[in-house]
């Protein structure tokens, strides 16, 4: 297991390194370059030498940012202690460019998010999102996502509000909008926004079909609950049943408690564990 | 253009002694929307173009040329020497702007292939298809791109209920690219649906055979989907009912919403067997799940349940 702080230093002390090399490279370069008339022929050596050292280093980088980019499958088909691997070398081999380690940054919290691991996911999001992200910007948007999540799941809604803060003015995907529903769903709900979780519930409803089974089951549940806060029982009841259907009524209710009180008045009714 | 050319000729009396030059039969015929064997041939990546080779001689010319320069005389060695320079920065630049070019243009082509999924959970499969059209009737940037396109187009062609088009689509897939196993999986799934669409109940059923002995460790909620369905329109409504029973956490945990898909199956195998109660509650979960229209879209042979069975009251048509 990777320990999350030590990660970000190491990542810290290695970008620092490459960023010194590539200035030097490039610094020896122009100096050569500028001296050539004293150096004579030799100068053409020098800076073959410093194009080749340029190319292999930029190679590493390469295979860097190829193997985290990998991970992501390795992760998406559950295989963690193989994402988990793959990642350790990403962040272990030196690289000339910021790109591969801060891609392999962002694999791990990607990685500790779908371990449930909140308090690491929530440590290293935060670490990218200090940082400029350069070409690989587009990973703002997923990073503020998780944060949001995992700091929810730790308990921390102030910190979930300053991460979605970030999202409102930006362009999302579907992919993302739908991810955004159902933090911020958890976040209203926790936050007791009723009458704002309630607010266009037939578009959110349509998102919630798109998320897997677990996602949609506990966000329309969400949905149901500032329904029937709203007076809107006929969402209300449609949206129970249709959590009831996705998911078991006991783990649902297990991890977000607040959701027992959609079935207080007929009692913890299971029926969405048995298919008939 | 043509076929309207020749139909006013036959509508002028005028026009009648004028001997049209002849068409060709294939002429007439309108471009197919979503031609298959177009866009698999069309959309294959151009092969690179071996540039190599002719910059290494131009290069050499260059140089020749140079040194041929500086031999005359030293006025003549300095041109050379700035005519260098200058090249070399030319050809700096140059490179520069063609890796830019070729970066945007694959990402844009990146970034249709994800209008397209996206316009696919929207069930907005019209303007789907019109994109795929268009992306494959053209050689795409990357191999990557060409296959996750054509991955999207077999589930448009289904959608449209032309099964044998997604098949062909399938097996070109899976017996020309190198695929993860997940992937060939979903293929293989949705190869073995279009065949029972199509009623080619021998080959689906080799299809879902290859499925199980493919990865027997594999808990498939879509295997156990294709199944059930086999099972209802072969006239085995005990053993869906069994599957159905059996597997019904696994097809919730995995289908989400799509286990509207099996609940609705359910209903009609309950339906058969004369347990009408329980075909009602299916019927009556499943469109709670999914819309009635698309359930009936997706399997026409369960349609009959709507006269029979109320479907469940939705705030939204309220």
């Amino acid at each position: 297991m990777i320990p999350a702080e030590a990660v970000i230093t190491r990542v810290r002390r290695d970008l620092t390194i490459s960023a010194v090399l590539k200035a030097t490279i490039i610094g020896a370069a122009i100096v050569v370059f500028v001296m050539r008339g004293a150096l004579g022929s030799a100068h053409l050596l020098v800076l073959s030498v410093l194009g080749f050292a340029w190319i292999v280093l930029s190679y590493r980088s390469a295979i860097g940012s190829r193997l985290a980019v990998d991970s992501q499958s390795l992760i998406a088909a559950g295989r963690y202690e193989a994402a988990e691997e793959q990642i350790e070398q990403v962040l272990g081999t030196f690289s000339l460019f910021r790109t591969a380690k801060l891609l392999g940054i962002h694999q791990l919290a990607v990685l500790r998010h779908a371990q449930r691991r909140w308090p690491d996911a929530a440590v290293l999001c935060r670490a990218l999102l200090g940082r400029k992200l350069g070409p690989i910007k587009g990973v703002n948007k997923q990073c503020r996502l998780m944060l949001a999540d995992a700091t929810l799941e730790m308990g921390d809604v102030r910190g979930a509000h300053e991460a979605l803060a970030g999202l409102y003015q930006q362009r999302l995907s579907l992919a993302e909008a739908i991810n955004l529903l159902a933090v911020q769903a958890d976040y209203q709900a926790r936050s007791e926004n009723w009458s704002e979780l309630a607010a266009g519930i037939e578009t959110k409803v349509q998102l919630a079909e798109l998320m897997p089974a677990a996602v949609s089951a506990r966000t329309q549940a969400l949905l149901a609950l500032a329904a029937r806060k709203t007076g809107r029982n006929d969402w209300a009841s449609f949206l129970t049943r249709r959590a009831e259907l996705l998911a078991d009524v006991q783990e649902l209710c297990a991890r977000r408690p607040m959701l027992w009180e959609l079935w207080s008045v007929q009692g913890p009714k299971v029926e969405g564990t048995e298919a008939s | 253009m043509t076929r309207a050319r020749v139909l006013r000729y036959a509508d002028n009396p005028a026009a009648a002694s004028y001997n049209p030059p002849p068409v060709e039969p294939d002429a007439l015929t309108p471009p197919q929307f979503l031609d298959v064997p177009h866009l698999l041939e069309a959309s294959q990546p151009r092969p690179r173009a071996g540039w190599f080779w002719y910059g290494l001689g131009f290069f050499l010319l260059i140089v020749m040329v140079s040194a041929y320069m500086s031999a005359q005389s030293q006025l003549l060695g300095m041109v050379a020497e700035l005519l260098s320079a200058a090249l070399m920065l030319v050809v700096i630049v140059a490179m520069g702007v063609m890796t830019w070019l070729t970066v945007k243009r694959q990402q844009a082509e990146g970034q249709q292939v994800v209008a397209v999924e996206e316009l696919m959970q929207l069930r907005r499969w019209g303007d789907a298809g019109v994109i795929l059209d268009g992306m494959l009737s053209e050689p795409t940037r990357t191999p990557q791109h060409r296959v996750q396109a054509l991955i999207y187009l077999s589930a448009v062609l289904a959608r449209y209920h032309r099964f044998a088009d997604s098949i062909a689509v399938q097996e070109h897939l899976l017996d020309h690219v190198n695929l993860d196993p997940g992937t060939v999986h979903g293929l293989r799934l949705g190869r073995a649906m279009s065949m029972l669409r199509e009623d080619h109940l021998v080959d689906a059923d080799r299809a879902m055979a290859e499925l199980r002995r493919a990865d027997p460790e594999r808990q498939s909620a879509g295997l156990a989907l294709l199944e059930i369905y086999r099972d209802v329109k072969t006239g085995h409504p005990q053993e869906a009912v069994e599957i159905f029973e059996q597997r019904w956490p696994l097809l919730r945990d995995q289908l989400g919403h799509r286990a509207g898909d099996a609940y609705y199956l359910a209903a009609k195998a309950y339906d058969t067997l004369g347990r009408d109660a329980e075909a009602a509650r299916a019927y009556e979960r499943a469109t709670l799940l999914s819309p009635l229209a698309e359930l009936q879209r997706r399997y026409p042979e369960a349609a009959s349940l709507s006269d029979k069975y109320q479907p469940a009251v939705s705030p939204v048509a309220q």
